[in-house]
């Protein structure tokens, strides 16, 4: 069975209301890294924050931006503009939200400078969701034969080469609620978006991946 | 669109197939209101167009879930600090006491 993807090497670790965070030591006892501390620029709780969110953080980013090397760079400036605007942080939000928005601003920026963009405009993406006419399907959706891919790498590829297609504003959303597993809520604070234009932008964002996986997927006449 | 549905909800009608692809994401969290759940269960329970697109939609999602790993790089938190060492953040020597 695949692990799951909600395992953090970093430890469990939960994160109380209380805007405390909390991080697994190696023997099972968990300690808190102060949010007062790290306010404060005290630079030992800030190494724990590094420690703790790193994994987790650079997998976020690289899936964004698709290479190692510039994953690691931008996870780097992350903690270094976090750490320089820590003043500015406002507890509006879990600091891990606050610390994601900026480094997946960051990756974003990085995309777009290294014109690295999307096969897809947003009004294709628009055009791929389905068609209807009075209210009913135009065309009856195909049946996907399981049979089709039962590789379970070259369904990874066929999803990994889907995702890369999609604009920014939807490979982000996908990255972060379908494959990170954010709820919808923590997907729309990092973002700075609404919550609805969240659930928008995934539903559309699904409805175009299907579309480019369907060809792959779809039972083929017989003979 | 949610206007003309939860309309329709009010009234006792039933939601047509657009209707239903708009809310197919609350439908597969499950997270759409009782009455508005009963009323698309009704749907599907008649509509072969949208119980295969949902196949779809659905299958879409798992395969999402079913991700390439990340390779995390070693030391990346150690080379992260280094980096913020040589930046002058951190005022304490690594191999300080």
């Amino acid at each position: 069975m695949k692990p799951s993807k909600k395992a953090n090497s970093a430890g469990p670790g939960a994160i109380p209301d209380s805007g405390d965070m909390v991080t697994s030591t190696a023997d099972g006892a968990e300690e808190a890294i102060s949010l007062e501390a790290l306010m404060a620029g005290d630079e030992s709780a800030f190494e724990q924050l590094v420690v703790q969110e790193s994994p987790r953080l650079f997998r976020v980013i690289v899936r964004i931006v698709g290479d190692d090397d510039e994953a690691q760079s931008i996870l780097q400036e992350t903690f270094l503009q976090a750490y320089q605007r820590m003043n500015t942080f406002r507890r509006e939000s879990k600091l891990t939200t606050w610390l994601y928005a900026i480094g997946i601003n960051l990756a974003r920026a990085s995309l777009r400078k290294s014109r690295r963009l999307s096969s897809l405009e947003d009004q294709e993406v628009e055009r791929m969701q389905p068609a209807f006419n009075r209210g009913m399907f135009v065309e009856t959706p195909a049946i996907w034969d399981p049979a089709r891919v039962t590789e379970f790498s070259d369904r990874q590829q066929l999803v990994r080469k889907g995702i890369e297609q999609l604009p920014e504003d939807y490979k982000t959303v996908v990255i972060l609620r379908d494959m990170e597993e954010y709820s919808t809520d923590e997907v729309a604070r990092m973002l700075g978006i609404s919550s609805g234009a969240v659930r928008v932008r995934l539903h559309r964002a699904r409805g175009a991946l299907r579309k480019l996986l369907d060809p792959h997927m779809r039972r083929l006449p017989k003979s | 669109m949610k206007f003309l549905t939860a309309l329709k909800t009010a009234l006792g009608l039933a939601p047509g197939c657009e209707e239903v692809n708009e809310f197919l994401a609350d439908y597969v969290e499950g997270t759409l209101e009782e009455k508005t759940m009963a009323q698309f269960e009704e749907h599907m329970d008649m509509c072969k167009c949208c119980n295969h697109y949902m196949d779809q939609y659905r299958r879409t999602i798992d395969m999402t879930k079913e991700a390439e790993e990340v390779v995390i790089p070693t030391e990346l938190a150690e080379h992260t600090l280094s980096f913020l060492r040589e930046n002058k953040v951190f005022s304490q020597d690594e191999n300080a006491p």
